[in-house]
């Protein structure tokens, strides 16, 4: 088995009296996209930019492509990087960043770059100050894939991506995997990652809370379901149903949280003829913080 | 190819507002030009002058017994040992403070940093970037009046080159403070903190070097003041000296390399 690309060991990260990262022990190998999930201020973006040398670590350590990112500066030819909140000088255009960091990384694959400029549809003669954040988010993601990096760290790569940007993005990922890159990909919601991540690490106030594969968490993760009906209903009708944790209803509408099984509950709900629709409202992953944190599952997996 | 590529790319993106800099200046010049004439037709200034207080007469460069109506009077007093350098400062600390803390407040630099660059090299080249702007701005601005100087005499007594030389010194005052600038923002990340100490220190030499000539203990002070290493010398009268061309070099040179090192190694902010 080949090395890991990127090794956090202990990793702590303390701002003054404040711990932002304690303890983390993360791999991630080529070949595999782990999500990084974890509420706003958890630690991600923190335990991201030891990753690229910004910080130093308090205590621990942290590896890239085998060294520390601090040390080895050349190594960052073979990262691709898009921070969380991406800035660039508003004057300058996608066309020129793209050719600048290019030059920076030992000479820019023109091709490579009006190849994503295309997939993603971005105009990259327009200035980034006069884009909106989805067409921003492009310019930094094509800066991230466009010298085809051996480690990909992606700090919430989806957030403002339309529908259409967000697909080509997914595929942009598969392709990296396919070709042996590491993927470390950090979001605060679960849909954004399940889809294409290998293994999830969740973060929590700094602490690795759990690390396993999607199939595992979504197992855990609690499910909230709003159940529309044709007439007002009682609460009761899940009363006593296996899984159900909590119950809203608001006249015609139930809103119910399952843990485990969803089919008692739908079950007893699909009982009443009045039913009109379900709706998944999502796999409420904070609802699975709060449970992971709880201790309530206590197979908390064991960081690789 | 990839040469001194943060150096040209802090230039380019900054080329535009060069030029606009150097249009002022020379601007400026002209100005200053075209009033010559009616200052060095008029004997009574020169007495006026003469009967300033010490203190002022050094802050306006006449330390050296020159007149108000001679050329060299004349551009110490209006232009050189004042307006130009603080100009320059401007120009300079504005530059100097962006080229990390700015840039760093700004968030753009962390993206940059993500590329095969160092913190050391990235600080070194905008440090020379900025050196060779600010050097342009003072050729464009001594050249442009050296031009215009024989057509109204400002050259009477005084060779074309010191022209040149004096606007250099003045740029090389103004370096200081930028150096210091630099150092400040690059070593804490904080741009406030670094355009306020270096205005305070330049606002505060200049203070210094018309009070010490009254006040006797401070003159030692004196010594570590960059404003009179050049004032002290007078570039335009007497030429270059290493007080006013190798000493502030030296010290912006040790401020530079002290700001890279601190930033080489701190977290980013």
């Amino acid at each position: 088995m080949s090395e890991p690309a990127i090794t956090t060991s202990r990793l702590t990260k303390r701002f003054g009296t404040l711990t932002a990262v304690s303890e983390l022990d993360l791999e991630v190998m080529p070949g595999e996209v782990v999500g990084f999930l974890g509420p706003n201020g958890a630690g991600k973006t923190t335990t991201i930019r030891m990753l690229l040398g910004f910080l130093n670590p308090s205590e621990g350590s942290c590896q890239v492509l085998g060294s520390s990112p601090s040390r080895d500066v050349s190594l960052r030819r073979r990262i691709g990087y898009l921070p969380g909140d991406l800035r660039v000088d508003p004057s300058m255009t996608g066309a020129e960043l793209f050719s600048w960091f290019g030059k920076l990384r030992g000479g820019i694959d023109q091709r490579r770059v009006d190849e994503l400029v295309e997939r993603l549809g971005l105009d990259p003669g327009r200035p980034f100050g006069a884009l909106s954040k989805g067409n921003r988010q492009k310019v930094g993601l094509i800066q991230a894939f466009q010298h085809d990096p051996d480690v990909l760290i992606l700090d919430e790569p989806t957030s403002g991506l339309d529908p259409l940007a967000q697909r080509e993005f997914m595929r942009l990922v598969h392709e990296a995997v396919a070709r042996d890159a590491a993927v470390l990909f950090s979001s605060h919601i679960l849909p954004a990652v399940e889809r294409i991540a290998s293994r999830i690490a969740i973060i929590r106030t700094g602490k690795l809370v759990a690390v396993s594969t999607v199939d595992e968490l979504l197992d855990r993760a609690r499910r909230r379901l709003e159940l529309r009906f044709s007439e007002p209903v009682s609460a009761d009708i899940f009363k006593g149903v296996p899984g159900v944790v909590e119950v809203d209803v608001d006249g015609d509408t139930a809103q119910i949280v399952i843990d485990g099984a969803v089919g008692p509950a739908l079950g007893a709900a699909t009982g009443k003829a009045s039913l009109l629709r379900i709706n998944n409202v999502g796999d409420d992953l904070e609802d699975l913080f709060v449970s992971l944190y709880d201790g309530s599952n206590d197979e908390v997996g064991e960081a690789r | 190819m990839t040469m001194l590529s943060v150096l040209r790319q802090m230039i380019f993106r900054r080329r535009t507002s060069l030029i606009w800099w150097c249009l002022g200046l020379v601007g400026v010049d002209a100005m200053w030009a075209i009033a010559y004439p009616t200052v060095r037709n008029n004997a009574a200034l020169d007495k006026t002058f003469s009967n300033l207080s010490p203190s002022v007469k050094a802050l306006l460069g006449l330390s050296n017994g020159a007149l108000i109506t001679s050329p060299v009077g004349y551009l110490d007093s209006q232009f050189y040992a004042n307006v130009l350098p603080i100009v320059l400062l401007i120009f300079a600390v504005g530059l100097a403070t962006w080229a990390v803390a700015g840039d760093e407040a700004a968030g753009t630099l962390e993206l940059l940093l993500a590329n095969p660059v160092s913190r050391v090299r990235v600080a070194v080249e905008r440090a020379v970037a900025m050196v060779a702007m600010l050097l342009t701005l003072a050729l464009v601005c001594g050249g442009a009046l050296a031009a215009m100087a024989p057509i109204v005499a400002l050259n009477a007594g005084l060779p074309l080159y010191r022209i040149v030389t004096a606007a250099v010194a003045s740029a090389l005052l103004a370096l200081v403070f930028a150096a210091l600038a630099f150092a400040i923002g690059a070593a804490t990340g904080r741009r406030g903190i670094a355009v306020a100490t270096a205005t305070s220190v330049a606002v505060f030499g200049y203070i210094l070097e018309g009070v010490a000539q009254q006040v006797g203990f401070l003159r030692p002070l004196r010594l570590l003041n960059p404003w009179h290493w050049m004032l002290s010398t007078d570039p335009l009268g007497r030429g270059a000296s290493w007080q006013a061309f190798l000493l502030p070099l030296a010290v912006s040179a040790v401020l530079f390399a002290l700001g890279a090192a601190r930033f080489a190694s701190r977290d980013l902010r």
